[in-house]
């Protein structure tokens, strides 16, 4: 899944673009929630062998909650069908399942409890039933959703890119060469693991690899992304040496000694930047304005305990945390009252600690009269 | 090469104990036209705008415009070091150094220390407010909204502030009561024009925050006698206290919506 070895080659060359923080710091944000791979999380979170269907709903209705009582707006997006590149990938996975599968059976025959449960996290799959329960259950939690027509992080760095959401909440790294502005990991389990969450700007990336959103698709599917093969022998260090000399990966390809580095036999790159660069999404102007609307009780508690088989104790005090947070004012924050202008940094001394900035003065008087009154 | 100097270090040590809870570090910007700093709080919902113009000190010298980055809570431990009369002067090489050097000397001139502190590196931004025309200004003695905000932080968290020409009332609500304090423009001739609480308004404005941020605020009271408020529907209100002949510390502070 993702992008190998994005996160480590951006710790060693952007450190500041990742930011550490709390979940209550992000109230008032819009999030769009990839619901897809937290809907997998939930599962291999809660233990796979029990009844699924179960855990799922349950890891969905009290995390949401959790987002909602932080004051945090969550949208989920769904996947839609996987982009036709893909199928390599899938079928790769589909692969690993199966030999999971064969292992467990040995596992539970003559092997330890841990082992099993590790083969048993293998095989988990995210089913279709479970997929539209969990929009039933967040449409009457009064929770917007939106059905991707393909993949969902693409749908999301959509709606981030257009500023209908603050962030894509994902554990994805491809959010990032997909275009999302800022990206939020750990959103589910940062309070109950006391990790904080990890948020990663796109243009802070960049500025610290030193390179445009192309360079970085390129550099991504270098890499080795869902979509294509990577070349053999090329780690993350070489490939972010070759994306910043030669700046596209047909220069790459061209300067690559190929007896060395043979490219893979199936290597469509133009063809996975282009769907990294224009996804199959729903334009974000077309989609609803995003609503929070009041839980539907009644309807919870008919889907959650009557058919579900869920604790109505747990379910009721549930409903009445969403209710309180529905009603209580909200906090607004200085971002939306206040532009943010980036000052002139000379890109020569950007590792030194003081930094001159020649050109500000001019730009400091200027900022001086939009603070005066009247 | 920057060097400024200060006749009293207790001034940087007041504008420290009120910002340090805030923002753990922030960008001290120094330009030819004096010193400044801008910065958001984790949670972005108050903004420190604090000028200090370079007339106010003693000497000023920045002939290229640096950026200190530092960590507030290491600087406010180091200006404790600093005796209430000591002269301050801060000293900074341009690009090469990664420290920044505080000087305090005794009135005497009998004892002088000297203190570096490791710059840090911090995004660098810069925000701009929308220019806005205040519905009301207040403009009211700091002490008073200091005990205003320490009486209602007893009751309650959040803080209805409605203004209008005879009156600014403040309320809080909480699961134990509730309370009002009103403050009305002084009428007694007897006050000196720059003690009286003055309000213009334009038009009846209401607005909630968050008490402990207001309370946080008040810690800049000994900066000033006297604090201004300006507010209007919707947007952040202003906190502001000037700091004499040397500029100002103002605080952004965003509402609470319905």
């Amino acid at each position: 899944m993702g992008i190998k070895k994005l996160t480590d080659l951006i710790e060693d060359n952007a450190p500041t673009s990742i930011k550490t923080n709390v979940l209550k710091n992000y109230f008032g944000r819009i999030i769009a929630i990839d619901a897809s791979t937290s809907l997998y999380q939930f599962l291999i979170a809660m233990n796979a062998d029990v009844s699924s269907a179960l855990t799922n709903q349950l890891g969905m209705f009290y995390r949401t909650i959790k987002l909602i009582s932080r004051g945090i707006k969550p949208v989920y997006v769904f996947d839609g069908s996987a982009p036709v590149l893909k199928s390599g990938e899938l079928a790769k996975r589909q692969a690993r399942r199966k030999e999971a599968k064969e292992n467990l059976k040995e596992a539970t025959e003559v092997g330890t409890t841990e082992e099993v449960q590790k083969f048993a996290k293998r095989i988990i799959t995210v089913t279709r039933k479970q997929n539209e329960d969990c929009i039933k259950l967040l449409t009457l939690m009064g929770v917007p959703i939106v059905k991707a027509p393909c993949e969902a992080e693409a749908q999301c760095a959509e709606i981030v890119k257009k500023g209908k959401a603050w962030a894509t909440g994902s554990e994805d790294m491809d959010s990032l060469t997909l275009g999302s502005t800022v990206l939020l990991r750990r959103l589910f389990f940062s309070e109950a693991k006391k990790m904080p969450i990890l948020e990663f700007e796109l243009q802070s990336v960049l500025d610290g690899l030193g390179l445009t959103q192309d360079e970085f698709i390129d550099l991504s599917i270098l890499l080795g992304c869902d979509y294509c093969d990577s070349i053999k022998g090329i780690g993350p260090k070489r490939a972010i040496e070759l994306v910043q000399k030669h700046k596209t990966m047909e220069e790459v390809i061209k300067h690559l000694d190929k007896s060395k580095y043979p490219l893979p036999e199936f290597f469509p790159f133009q063809e996975v930047r282009d769907l990294f660069k224009n996804p199959n999404v729903i334009p974000a102007d077309q989609l609803p304005i995003f609503q929070w609307k009041d839980p539907d009780v009644e309807g919870l508690n008919k889907f959650l305990v009557e058919e579900m088989g869920f604790s109505d104790v747990r379910v009721a005090q549930g409903i009445e945390k969403l209710k309180k947070f529905k009603n209580t004012s909200v906090q607004s924050r200085m971002d939306s009252f206040i532009t943010v202008i980036k000052k002139p940094e000379d890109p020569n001394d950007k590792k030194k600690k003081v930094t001159k900035t020649p050109s500000k003065p001019s730009a400091k008087t200027a900022k001086k009269s939009t603070f005066k009154r009247k | 090469m920057f060097e400024a100097r200060l006749l009293q270090a207790s001034l940087l040590k007041k504008i420290l104990e009120s910002i340090k809870d805030l923002v753990e570090s922030a960008n001290f910007d120094c330009s030819p036209e004096g010193i400044s700093l801008q910065a958001m709080d984790g949670t972005h919902v108050t903004l420190i705008n604090l000028v200090l113009r370079n007339e106010g000190f003693d000497t000023y010298n920045c002939d290229r415009s640096l950026s200190l980055g530092l960590s507030l809570v290491s600087l406010s431990k180091i200006l404790k070091c600093a005796g209430n009369d000591d002269t301050l002067t801060i000293k900074a090489r341009d690009n090469e150094s990664d420290t920044v050097t505080f000087v305090f000397e005794s009135p005497k001139n009998d004892r002088v220390s000297d203190f570096e502190i490791k710059l840090i590196d911090i995004k660098n931004e810069q925000y701009s407010i929308r220019k806005s025309d205040y519905s009301a200004v207040i403009k009211m003695p700091s002490a008073e909204l200091q005990r205003i905000c320490r009486d209602l932080s007893i009751i309650g968290e959040i803080v209805t502030i409605s203004a209008n020409k005879e009156g600014v009332k403040f309320s809080v609500s909480g699961d134990s009561g509730s309370g009002n304090i009103t403050i009305k423009p002084t009428s007694d001739s007897d006050v000196p024009a720059e003690q009286a609480t003055v309000i213009e308004s334009k038009e009846p404005v209401v607005l909630n925050f968050a008490l402990k941020f207001l309370s946080n605020f008040t810690k800049a009271t000994p900066l000033s006698p006297m604090v201004t408020l300006s507010m209007s529907e919707g947007i952040p209100v202003v906190v502001e206290y000037k700091i004499e002949d040397l500029g100002f510390l103002g605080f952004f502070l965003a509402p609470k919506i319905e």
